[in-house]
């Protein structure tokens, strides 16, 4: 591993700085992070970089220089020299495992969640992501259809009163030239799974809540909004509840409710027959999605995403299953 | 011995080997009659299996006799005829005439799982792809009854799958462009393909999704969109401004030469409403005022710029409560009820977060043109209807229109021009003021 290291710092070639750090960060991601979640954000760092023609790659330059807090590009820049010492690195990371274990079980004598019962009891609004910081973006991930070979661009900053997040982009619905691709054009972002101590899969409880609460500010198009419930079962991994959520554009803020009932069911984007209610007690992430079939830029600015508990709303599921449609074939 | 031979080259194919038509095409001992019987034969499989080579990934079945052996003009099997029925009209009439004049020309409606394909994809080209009438007729090509299963073997096991695939496909297009089918539509799957069939089962699940989405759009946007771009702007205007009570100014018309090249008197369409005008006269005339833009609105695939007039946020020793009354404003009875009508702590239904601030918007407008020049006559006209603007001095923060649609589109050699713009397009950033800012006293003037 150190001698991986050596021959990664040691040989440097000044025009491949990039993929040099990109591929320090490939490779010796695992160790230091230890977020497979990483390791997945530097495959796309990779995939960025190694762009398809060298125009594409100089306007991403340009871009990424304007907006130095994305998240989607955040390449570590060629000057910034990274001190790497193993032992010391794998001992904070073990250190801060286990300080994190703690508080874990800590937290569970207290309540749930950490919170004493009287106030989980008596909650009625919380707000699950907030975008104040650089630090709140690192909770997510964005993505494009340039993962299957498009030409959208999308990138995730803050917007300048550095109390807003911006999602920002190009859709371009061009389709990729392998032949088989029918459709094409999204981007993304989507928050990445919360973990706890050494890695295990945690899982956001919404059950005393009944809506989603959103403060945007868009463009005008449409967005779907997709709830990923708990993936460890492999035939799970591809099931989403999703709804739609139209901005209205112009200046002012918006505010988004969608009740938790009308989120239909779909698997591998495919509506399904058999509908499902959304459970709330295992929410593992949440996405925005763009794909109106219209080329052009875009943008969402989003405040704050929370969940509340809407006395007044009492539907359970908005979708009966229909005799007609199961029972046809 | 023609016969026999098509027989044995249909089992060839269908058994998926292709010996003996690579033998075909150069020198066959078994074939005197040369090219013409060629043509005869590469058109049989064709017919046989194309619409199976289409649906299957294009690069997995190469055709073994190549079209090229054929040698006719066009990719597509009945593209000229398609070309020449519709007699060259781009539009609803002449795509209608094609497809009426394929259902007359053949009793048995030979190739017409072809010709289905060949129309689904033209209709973005003839602009009918929003069109419930012509789905219907396109429908109405497939034989009746015959695909219907007549027993139960037939129902389980696909009947005519090929056909199938094919109405699927019809129903999967209207999908796609957000056409709701009709009863006539049901009427015509029921006749072609029976109750227990997949068409039928998609018609069902478009009937169960469409209704339940099809008005859950709270801003909705009229279709077709208004063509005249002051019904355009007016649109868009009283859907940002998320106001009621909020009016639509017109400043100036756009010029009979406005539909040329370069506009010489653009349009001016604004809006206002009484709170933005009575927070607009409480402004404090030593701090400027912005016009700030544009910014993008999309109206389904229409994207309109619109700008702001806006100040920025006063800093917190200025802001001043001056709604507060005191209780002593009236002796009789109070001015101010303070009931805390909370039942308990249960009550609470606030997000715990900080507000975003940011400054009063006091005017929005959508321009032909989005210079200087333009936007002064704006608030040439605003000054009207608020005479404190007057005195305000006005900053203009104008970037560019459109450069990441232009980005997308010529990607190559405009790296540098791309940079500035997207620093100006990307809206409610830019700290600093762009170089072409200028601060203009109205008030003289």
């Amino acid at each position: 591993m150190a001698l991986l290291h050596k021959l990664l710092n040691g040989t440097s070639f000044p025009k491949l700085c990039r993929m040099q750090d990109v591929a320090r960060c490939f490779l010796l991601g695992p160790v230091f992070a230890g977020y497979p979640s990483r390791l997945y954000g530097s495959i796309k760092k990779t995939e960025a970089a190694s762009g398809r023609s060298s125009p594409e790659v100089n306007t991403q330059g340009g871009l990424e220089k304007q907006t130095k807090g994305e998240v989607g590009l955040d390449l570590i820049s060629p000057k910034e020299k990274i001190e790497i010492i193993f032992d010391k690195a794998i001992r904070t990371e073990i250190k801060d495992h286990f300080k994190l274990l703690a508080k874990e079980l800590v937290d569970r004598w207290r309540g749930p969640e950490g919170c004493p019962l009287h106030e989980v009891l008596l909650e009625n609004t919380r707000v699950m992501w907030q975008f104040r910081s650089d630090e709140d973006l690192d909770k997510w991930l964005v993505t494009s259809d340039r993962t299957i070979g498009g030409r959208s661009k999308a990138f995730l900053k803050m917007a300048s009163n550095n109390q807003s997040a911006l999602f920002h982009g190009i859709l371009n619905t061009e389709l990729p030239h392998d032949g088989e691709t029918q459709r094409s054009g999204y981007c993304a972002m989507t928050s990445r799974i919360p973990r706890g101590a050494f890695e295990r899969k945690k899982y956001y409880d919404w059950s005393n809540f009944n809506t989603l609460y959103l403060r945007v500010r868009g463009d005008g198009r449409p967005w779907m909004v997709n709830i990923k419930t708990d993936t460890d079962l492999v035939q799970k991994s591809q099931h989403l509840h999703s709804y739609f959520m139209f901005t209205r554009g112009g200046p002012y803020w918006q505010e988004v409710k969608i009740p938790f009932s009308k989120f239909f069911f779909s698997s591998k984007g495919r509506i399904q027959d058999n509908q499902q209610q959304l459970l709330t007690d295992q929410i593992s992430s949440i996405g925005f999605t763009l794909a109106d079939k219209v080329n052009g830029p875009f943008y969402l600015e989003l405040d704050f995403i929370g969940v509340f508990h809407d006395p007044t709303h009492t539907e359970e599921f908005a979708y009966e299953n229909s005799k007609k449609i199961c029972g046809n074939l | 011995m023609n016969c026999v031979w098509r027989a044995i080259l249909a089992w060839d194919h269908s058994m998926g080997r292709h010996f003996l038509s690579r033998a075909v095409p150069g020198h066959s001992p078994w074939q005197p009659e040369g090219s013409c019987l060629l043509q005869g034969l590469s058109q049989f499989p064709r017919g046989f299996c194309s619409s199976a080579a289409r649906l299957a990934s294009d690069s997995k079945q190469v055709p073994m006799v190549k079209p090229s052996a054929v040698s006719t003009k066009a990719l597509e099997p009945y593209e000229d005829f398609f070309e020449q029925a519709s007699g060259g009209q781009r539009d609803k009439t002449g795509f209608s005439r094609a497809v009426k004049a394929f259902a007359q020309r053949d009793m048995r409606k030979r190739g017409h799982v072809d010709f289905i394909y060949l129309a689904l994809r033209k209709m973005p080209e003839y602009g009918v792809q929003h069109d419930l009438a012509v789905y219907n007729l396109l429908l109405d090509i497939f034989p009746k009854e015959v695909f219907v299963p007549r027993n139960m073997l037939q129902q389980i096991f696909n009947h005519y799958p090929r056909q199938q695939e094919c109405g699927v496909k019809v129903l999967d297009q209207m999908e796609n462009y957000g056409v709701m089918p009709n009863k006539e539509t049901e009427f015509l799957l029921l006749q072609i393909f029976g109750r227990k069939s997949h068409p039928m089962l998609k018609y069902l699940r478009l009937m169960y999704w469409f209704p339940r989405f099809k008005n859950i759009n709270p801003f909705p946007v009229p279709r077709p969109l208004p063509k005249d771009p002051i019904d355009l702007a007016r649109h868009g205007l009283e859907r940002i401004a998320a106001d009621l009570s909020a009016r639509v100014t017109v400043y100036q018309m756009p010029g009979p030469e406005d539909l040329g090249a370069n506009p010489s008197q653009p349009h001016i369409v604004g809006i206002q409403s009484p709170d933005q005008q009575a927070a607009l006269a409480q402004h404090n005339p030593a701090r400027p005022v912005f016009v700030e833009g544009p910014f993008p609105l999309w109206l389904r695939d229409q994207c309109l710029y619109y700008h702001v007039l806006r100040a920025d946020l006063l800093p917190p020793e200025e802001r001043q409560e001056d709604k507060e009354m005191g209780p002593e404003r009236n002796f009789y009875y109070p001015m101010q009820l303070d009931l805390d009508l909370d039942r308990g702590p249960w009550d609470d239904y606030e997000f715990d977060v900080d507000e975003v601030e940011e400054g009063p918007v006091f005017a929005m407008c959508m321009a032909g043109a989005h210079d200087q020049a333009t936007l002064a006559k704006w608030i040439q006209g605003l000054q009207i209807t608020n005479p404190a603007l007057a005195h305000i001095p006005v900053v203009f923060r104008l970037g560019a229109v459109g450069g990441e649609l232009q980005l997308s589109e010529h990607q190559e050699g405009q790296g540098q021009h791309n940079q500035e713009r997207e620093e100006q397009v990307s809206p409610k950033e830019d700290e600093e003021e762009p170089s072409q800012a200028q601060i203009r006293h109205q008030g003289q003037s």
